[in-house]
């Protein structure tokens, strides 16, 4: 044996015994750390949660505002108390409540705050399970539908429903809005269901008073709807609705999702029927009615360190297109106001196009902050509206700091908004 | 060199001991039975808590309430989740019927779609928090039989099965699973990646008569890349339920009101 093979010998058995000590170490390593974690779960706790029929907040929120036009900044203070109560009266009884009081400084859609007290009575109803498949129910109640993110054409309660907007957060806007006293009735098999619901006219105009429960904005016209859905696979799961309203003709909506992996979910919102337009509805024009469509659809990307990232295109027949915004835009400046008034409480895409994009990532890099951020971009006049937040919840308690920016040229969708730039710190503990 | 009559002696004798030796186990029907011994076979709920460490120190707990019952084509369990604690998830509900999740939050009243990879929880997936019948989604080779040392830390003769998805959009791509000679208890589970990475490794321990069989009561979740990152999950409140398949579907979750 020659001296290099010697060598070479000598150096394959050094690194086969140096490969054998690491793999015996790491072998070692990992029976002690599972036998560390077996000795951690040997001191665990014993968990006392019990389940509760109510859920109880308070928030406290800071605002800083600068504002548009020139007009003074402000520093704006609220505090909120949200009680949901769910409680099962008796086998087959159950009563739904939730009900949110705002106090301090409490804006409106249009973002012009006031000192006051509102009170929002989100829903009181009473449920009967006649039978297992066969669900009444009686009251105010938020029938909440849609399965886009930032624009829902099919959530057909949503307008005149909001009392205060304490953010312009889509999950904030749907969380506070009143529901509308209706009758409801469901009936289920197997992968499918039937919802038929009546909501009749009870009162004429909105009341803006403090405390009341202001049953002429949810509930100035008839409004009836069908909603079906029925499993077609495992990952089709269509939903159809018919909705119609007093003297209006019957509209039609789907809203279909499809998984396109095992982290993609894409989805289809569409919504359409004769109807006037946005403008006609505001009184702007006269009746233009016409098959008119709104769809939102788009898809949401989650990543395994669980960000998810959601693209979604949104369409509205019942907005303006780019040659008559900008003919509203030239003037006169109150039919410009009306419009955008109107457009608020009807909660609806007051031009034809926009795009929304969203960013979420729970436990972003430290266990419980959560970051969110989103941005929607009008297509038409290509004003945007962005919007961040860092939220860190403790086991009872969350605090917030957000920032919303609205930005575009004056009398654009969001360039026209009062408030310019928000800075909002919050504070939530839950009971 | 034999002649033919050493031959046929020496092959009578091969035969012989081939008889006397215990015959290989089937490694699927030994998956069937630890999925038995962690599942019951008639619907059931159970409370389960999740406390979560991170090198050592408490970061998150919640509490779920589980409601489960077979398909009768799949026999996959599909199940009911909902949130008990903390206070701000109080109430949230999950539907997983294989691939078909959704999650409904009552404050917004929405009902949205998830993927698989959308974990709503810390460390746990979705699919370690509800009941999961591997035999049916996975295909299980036997690897080798050998002692191991068990959650309790008693040392357990087992046979180490190598697992391996079947179907997809399963929670993992394959596992290496100690099941108990005798018992068919689960003992100890590694769960991997498509690409080998080792995702996470489970003990099954403290085990109970819950609804008429011996049950793990807790299982203790490592991070395959941080094995400081810990999740004891437990098992409580086992009863029979009336689960209806009316109620798995996407529009009864805001229906869903458990005892």
């Amino acid at each position: 044996m020659d001296i290099g093979h010697a060598i070479l010998c000598r150096m394959r058995q050094t690194c086969g015994l140096g490969l054998l000590f690491l793999v015996v170490a790491g072998k070692a390593l990992a029976q002690d750390s599972e036998a560390a974690a077996l000795g951690l779960a040997d001191t665990a706790p014993v968990a006392s949660a019990v389940s509760r029929s109510w859920r109880l907040y308070v928030e406290e929120a800071l605002e800083q505002v600068d504002m548009h036009f020139g007009l003074a900044d402000e520093r704006l203070h609220r505090s909120t108390l949200d009680l949901q109560i769910d409680k099962t009266l008796e086998p087959g009884w159950r009563l739904v409540f939730a009900d949110r009081l705002d106090l301090g400084d409490v804006p409106n859609f249009a973002g012009v705050a006031s000192t006051n007290q509102v009170n929002t009575l989100k829903e009181a109803y009473v449920s009967w399970a006649a039978q297992t498949n066969v669900l009444l129910d009686a009251g105010r109640i938020n029938p909440r539908l849609g399965v886009a993110t930032g624009y829902n054409p099919t959530d057909v309660f949503r307008d005149d429903a909001l009392r205060s907007v304490d953010s312009s957060d889509p999950v904030s806007l749907r969380e506070n809005r009143m529901g509308s006293v209706m009758l409801r009735g469901q009936t289920l098999w197997v992968g499918g269901s039937l919802t038929a619901l009546i909501s009749p006219k009870l009162a004429e105009q909105p009341n803006s008073a403090g405390y009341s429960l202001d049953i002429g904005a949810t509930n100035h016209e008839l409004r009836w709807m069908l909603v079906g859905s029925e499993q077609l696979s495992e990952s089709i799961n269509p939903q159809l609705l018919i909705w119609g309203d007093q003297g209006g003709a019957p509209q039609i909506g789907l809203n279909l999702t499809g998984l396109l992996s095992d982290a993609a979910v894409a989805y289809l919102e569409y919504f359409g029927g004769r109807s006037p337009s946005l403008a006609a509805e505001a009184m702007l024009r006269g009746n233009d009615t016409a098959y008119r469509s709104r769809l939102a659809g788009g898809i949401t990307y989650t990543f395994a360190n669980k960000l998810s990232w959601t693209a979604e295109y949104e369409f509205s027949g019942a907005g303006m297109n780019k040659e008559q915004w900008q003919l509203l835009q030239r003037g006169p400046v109150d039919m410009y106001v009306a419009y955008r008034e109107f457009g608020f409480n009807a909660q609806d895409m007051v031009t034809r196009r926009a795009a929304f994009v969203s960013a979420s990532w729970q436990d972003a890099g430290v266990r419980n902050l959560d970051l969110q951020a989103w941005t929607k971009f009008d297509l038409i006049d290509d004003s945007r509206l962005i919007w961040l937040e860092a939220r860190y919840h403790w086991t009872r308690a969350e605090a917030a700091v957000q920032r919303q920016v609205n930005a575009g040229a004056t009398l654009s969708d969001y360039g026209a908004l009062p408030q310019a730039r928000v800075w909002t710190v919050l504070f939530r503990y839950y009971f | 060199m034999f002649d033919r009559r050493t031959g046929w002696v020496l092959a009578l004798v091969l035969l012989l001991a081939a008889a006397d030796a215990p015959a290989a186990p089937d490694a699927q029907a030994v998956l069937e039975a630890s999925d038995a011994v962690r599942n019951p076979a008639k619907p059931f709920g159970l409370t389960v808590s999740l406390i979560e460490y991170r090198n050592g120190q408490q970061v998150g707990d919640n509490t779920l309430q589980v409601y489960s019952r077979a398909d009768t084509k799949s026999g996959q369990f599909r199940s009911l989740v909902r949130f008990v604690a903390p206070p701000r998830d109080a109430d949230k509900l999950m539907l997983k019927n294989g691939n078909d999740m959704w999650f409904f939050d009552p404050s917004s009243k929405a009902t949205i779609r998830i993927s698989p990879q959308q974990r709503l929880l810390g460390q746990a997936a979705n699919g370690d928090v509800v009941t999961v019948n591997f035999a049916k989604d996975y295909h299980a080779q036997l690897a080798a039989e050998e002692d191991v040392q068990d959650g309790d830390r008693q040392t357990r003769h087992c046979y180490k099965l190598a697992v391996a998805a079947t179907a997809s959009g399963v929670t993992y791509d394959h596992l290496d699973m100690w099941v108990a000679v005798g018992s068919n208890r689960p003992v100890k589970a590694r769960y991997y990646a498509e690409s080998g990475r080792l995702l996470k490794t489970a003990y099954f321990r403290r085990f109970q008569q819950q609804l008429g069989g011996e049950r793990p009561t807790e299982t203790i979740i490592i991070d395959g890349l941080d094995p400081n990152w810990v999740t004891v999950m437990r098992y409580s409140d086992y009863a029979w339920r009336d689960v209806p398949e009316v109620w798995l579907q996407r529009d009864y979750l805001a229906r869903f009101k458990p005892e």
